[in-house]
């Protein structure tokens, strides 16, 4: 759907309201997904689909209704079931009315569409699977994953005069080789699928997965660790808390803001006009989406913050993150490895779970790939471990940050950190 | 007026389903489905003394599988008319021929089943849709109220979540299903918070495929004060000791641990490797059927897809395969998986049973765990008598953390409420308990299971898997269970 057939659809559903205030947004678009797995495609899927979504007030009382449908009959019906609703809500003290249109100033301009990506075929993914598969195959190894592309859009319109459209692409592919006794993964992910090559990233795969054969046992205990970035990835979101939840002392970083809370060589941030991860420059309530610090040398600084929790606190709203980066260095995980004595190399991480949010206390799995580090050098592969650590413990105890790399909507560099606590053995 | 297009829409679902099947097999198809979803959802959430969120929202569309040259093809579109239906079958011919490029040697092997056509409905006593939001908003927000009265407690969420899921599935077979399927659900969760944490405990309405009767025979008024005290004690509980000790699982807890330790360990695509790069693989895989010890001799574990209420009992699965009832494991012993067409001949099966489904119109099919519970012990035992037996142990209700590695057995899991159990009696609350194990060590050492009168299903709304990821629903049924000497707060 294009920008003009957007906003007239939008449109329609204002004229349509009579509400005190009505936002409206639709999302959608095309997703494609080729899977495989032992070397040949076993799912292949393209879908398309928009969310028109209509929230609705008088006074303080609101309420939403979404359809997926955008024909006149099923936009007025859409605009009478949140309105309806809206009536019979009790007025919200949190409700906050619709941006103004000068919100639009604060859009930070992004550039995430490839139109060779919005138009990529389902033979070339194909093509891609079967190329990638077979050095895997002819060595006896098995390939699984997935090649996954799309086109999205997001339009919003408000009644106090706000009209944002954007479009973004996205191509990505993640690819598991197994053998016998073990296994390696890797991923790419870029908004063009040029940059994308299922060949490449399984070859990184591959070659984790033939290191990665018949692992020796390990005990638990604290090790020192690299952690690649699609490991810190999995953990890192959690380092990223409600304001409202956290003012009110529900979550671990409570009465932390200002304060030094980690390492001071981290900084974590979000910047939706990055280039090299670009995020949304709106979010679902047309509200800019910022560029700001989360950690700034390892100093609290934000947390995230909705509009309402803003006006009440004197803080920045800041909505959801539209991205997330971690500033990294030029060493390279080589490198890591040789400056480490005696450690392991996480390839990537498992079902994290909070374990007692209050604490970060987390727990997970390593997946695809560990290996022990002797003398700077990988000594061997070893069993899948579990861990329960607190990431802002984690990150209290980082020795040496690696090369940001694009994980999914994420830049995120590898870590080194010391006593890293694992609590227990798997079986394989 | 919205009847008349309820009914308008109904027919032309059915009919386009059918359209799309035709036209898919002059295509080349040699088998094709094509389903047509409506699925509408209504969502209150409050927090405290406001209503943070109303939420009422319809997806209708079709989806369309078909296999040609050995391969899967599958597209969806939201456009309903002869016009898009005609290029969403052609675009999913193109990619299944895209797809042979890099199909199995053997091509598709997809196992018979006889034409149904029949119609499902939930049976229901109370559309939730027609139940007034005025009366949903003032039990929430009474509940709210009953629990922030409790001394220390700073904070209560509710909300509550209705389902409906009307569908048509024609196939190339000549099944024609049409299923009508309703599922409530509401939760109500009490904060308490000190000068050093923040704990939480709740109440809920298990999800379940019922009306809104459901909601109202849930004693949310009655048991919230209770639930606000529960958490404010949780704040002063002892810590969870270290060591090995006896756990006697409540159904609000066991379903978890039985969702994550068995039901996904034997879903069969991920036992044959086909979900390896997502989700994940087994360790019970096919050479084990029938000879892996899983648990001791007093596991059963049934599947039944036609568990009245259940959050998977909707007649048919999107193969066009009629619910089941079969054990997965035996005396302890595994001796089947859940399966569809595509995987059971993998196993000798002639037949699926039915595990496959899709969580939208837009999603392709996948196996998704079935209804299933860990059959109740056959002699009479009440949880008081287990207790009274118990001389060491722990007694956990509730879900709290859980995470499982991708072949499903090392898992660590906690709860929602603790109470440390001495010499037959349960002493004092415990706080931020975790257990930690290997799956069959874990179903080894149970020991006891309480008899049918506590058999108690409780729904899961948000088991993921798939890639791009599905949300599935399905329910798991126990009566309290007794593990023997289970390794507890290694977590720190």
């Amino acid at each position: 759907m294009d920008k003009s057939r957007a906003i007239e659809i939008l449109e329609k559903a204002l004229r349509l309201a009579d509400a005190d205030a009505v936002e409206a947004s639709i999302d959608g678009g095309t997703e494609c997904c080729t899977r495989f797995a032992d070397n040949v495609i076993t799912q292949n899927s393209s879908k398309t689909d928009i969310t028109l979504r209509v929230k609705c007030a008088y006074g303080k009382q609101h309420a939403s209704a979404v359809t997926n449908l955008t024909s006149d009959e099923s936009i007025k019906s859409v605009v009478e079931r949140a309105q309806s609703a809206a009536r019979v809500s009790p007025p919200d003290p949190e409700y906050m009315p619709p941006l103004d249109a000068t919100e639009m100033e604060k859009y930070l301009k992004v550039n995430s569409y490839s139109d060779r990506t919005a138009s990529s075929s389902p033979d070339a993914r194909a093509e891609a699977v079967k190329k990638a598969a077979g050095p895997v195959q002819s060595a006896g190894y098995r390939l699984s994953g997935a090649f996954i592309c799309g086109s999205q859009f997001s339009a919003f319109v408000n009644s106090s005069g706000l009209r944002a459209f954007h479009r973004f692409t996205d191509a990505e592919t993640h690819t598991t080789v197994l053998g016998d006794n073990g296994s390696g993964w890797a991923q790419s992910s870029s908004n063009n699928i040029d940059e994308i090559s299922v060949e490449e990233t399984s070859a990184r795969a591959f070659a984790i997965a033939r290191d990665a054969q018949s692992p020796a046992d390990i005990d638990p205990g604290k090790y020192t660790v690299i952690l690649s970035s699609a490991a810190v990835q999995e953990m890192i979101y959690y380092m990223i808390c409600d304001a409202k939840a956290t003012d009110e002392g529900r979550t671990f970083l409570r009465g932390q803001s200002g304060k030094q809370i980690c390492n001071e060589i981290i900084t974590l941030r979000s910047d939706p006009g990055d280039l090299r991860c670009p995020g949304m420059p709106f979010q679902q309530d047309g509200l800019a989406s910022p560029k700001l610090s989360w950690i700034d040398k390892g100093v609290l600084r934000n947390l995230s913050t909705s509009r309402f929790w803003a006006s009440k606190t004197g803080r920045m709203p800041t909505g959801y993150p539209s991205n997330i980066i971690m500033d990294g260095t030029d060493a390279t995980v080589d490198e890591m490895v040789s400056s480490t004595e005696h450690g392991i190399l996480v390839v990537r991480f498992w079902y994290i779970r909070y374990v007692n949010p209050m604490k970060s206390l987390l727990t997970g799995m390593t997946r695809d790939g560990l290996f022990l580090i002797r003398d700077g050098k990988i000594a061997g592969p070893v069993k899948q471990l579990r861990f329960n650590e607190s990431v802002q413990d984690v990150l209290g105890r980082v020795e040496m940050l690696g090369k940001s790399e694009r994980i999914g909507w994420t830049l995120i560099p590898a870590l080194k950190v010391r006593d890293f606590n694992f609590s227990s053995a798997t079986k394989f | 007026m919205e009847g008349n297009i309820f009914l308008w829409r109904q027919y032309r679902m059915k009919e386009l389903c059918r359209y799309a099947v035709d036209i898919a097999k002059t295509q080349g198809a040699v088998y094709a489905d094509a389903r047509t979803v409506e699925i509408r959802n209504q969502i209150i959430a409050t927090e405290d003394e406001r209503v943070s969120r109303i939420d009422d929202t319809e997806s209708i569309g079709i989806g369309v599988r078909v296999i040609a040259e050995g391969a899967w093809g599958f597209a969806a579109t939201s456009r309903l008319d002869k016009g898009a239906i005609e290029q969403v079958v052609s675009q999913a011919i193109a990619i299944a021929k895209a797809g042979s490029l890099a199909k199995a040697p053997d091509g598709i092997n997809f196992a018979d089943e006889p034409a149904h056509e029949d119609v499902f409905k939930t049976p229901i006593e109370k559309d939730p849709f027609s139940v007034s939001l005025e009366d949903k908003i003032e039990l929430l927000l009474a509940t709210n109220k009953e629990v922030l009265s409790v001394k220390g407690v700073s904070k209560c969420m509710s909300h509550m979540l209705f389902r409906r899921q009307r569908r048509f599935l024609a196939n190339s077979d000549g099944s024609l299903i049409e299923s009508d399927v309703f599922s409530s659900a509401a939760n109500c969760q009490a904060t308490a918070v000190d000068d050093t944490t923040a704990k939480t405990r709740y109440i809920e309405a298990t999800p379940r495929n019922a009306g809104y009767e459901h909601i109202e025979q849930t004693p949310f008024l009655a048991e919230a004060r209770r639930v606000g005290s529960e958490a404010v004690a949780q704040l002063s509980a002892k810590a969870c000791p270290v060591g090995r000790k006896d756990l006697i699982l409540h159904p609000s807890h066991l379903a978890l641990t039985m969702h994550e330790s068995i039901g996904h360990a034997t879903e069969l695509d991920r036992a044959l490797g086909m979900e390896e790069s997502l989700a994940g693989s087994s360790f019970a895989t096919p050479d084990l059927l029938s000879t892996l010890k899983y648990g001791s001799p007093i596991m059963n574990i049934i599947c039944d897809n036609t568990l009245p209420g259940g959050l998977a009992t909707m007649g048919y699965d999107d193969d066009c395969v009629k619910g089941q009832r079969w054990y997965l494991i035996r005396d302890g012993i595994l001796v089947d998986y859940q399966t569809n067409r595509e995987t059971c001949n993998a196993i000798g099966a002639p037949r699926s049973h039915g595990s496959c489904r899709a969580d939208s119109w837009s999603s392709i099919p996948i196996t998704r765990q079935s209804n299933f519970g860990l059959a109740p012990g056959p002699e009479q035992l009440t949880p008081d008598e287990l207790i009274a037996d118990t001389k060491d142990g722990i007694y956990i209700e509730g879900m709290g953390s859980f995470s499982i590695d991708q072949k499903r057995q090392n898992f660590q899991f906690g709860g929602d409420c603790f109470w440390e159990i001495k010499n037959g009696k349960r002493t004092c609350m415990l706080k931020d308990v975790t257990y930690q194990a290997i799956t069959t060590d874990f179903w080894g050492s149970l020991d006891a299971i309480c008899d049918e009168r506590y058999w108690v299903p409780i729904g899961v709304m948000n088991c993921g898997k798939g890639d791009p990821m599905q949300i599935a629903q399905m329910s798991h049924a126990s009566a309290p269970a007794r593990f023997r000497q289970i390794n507890v707060g290694g977590a720190g």
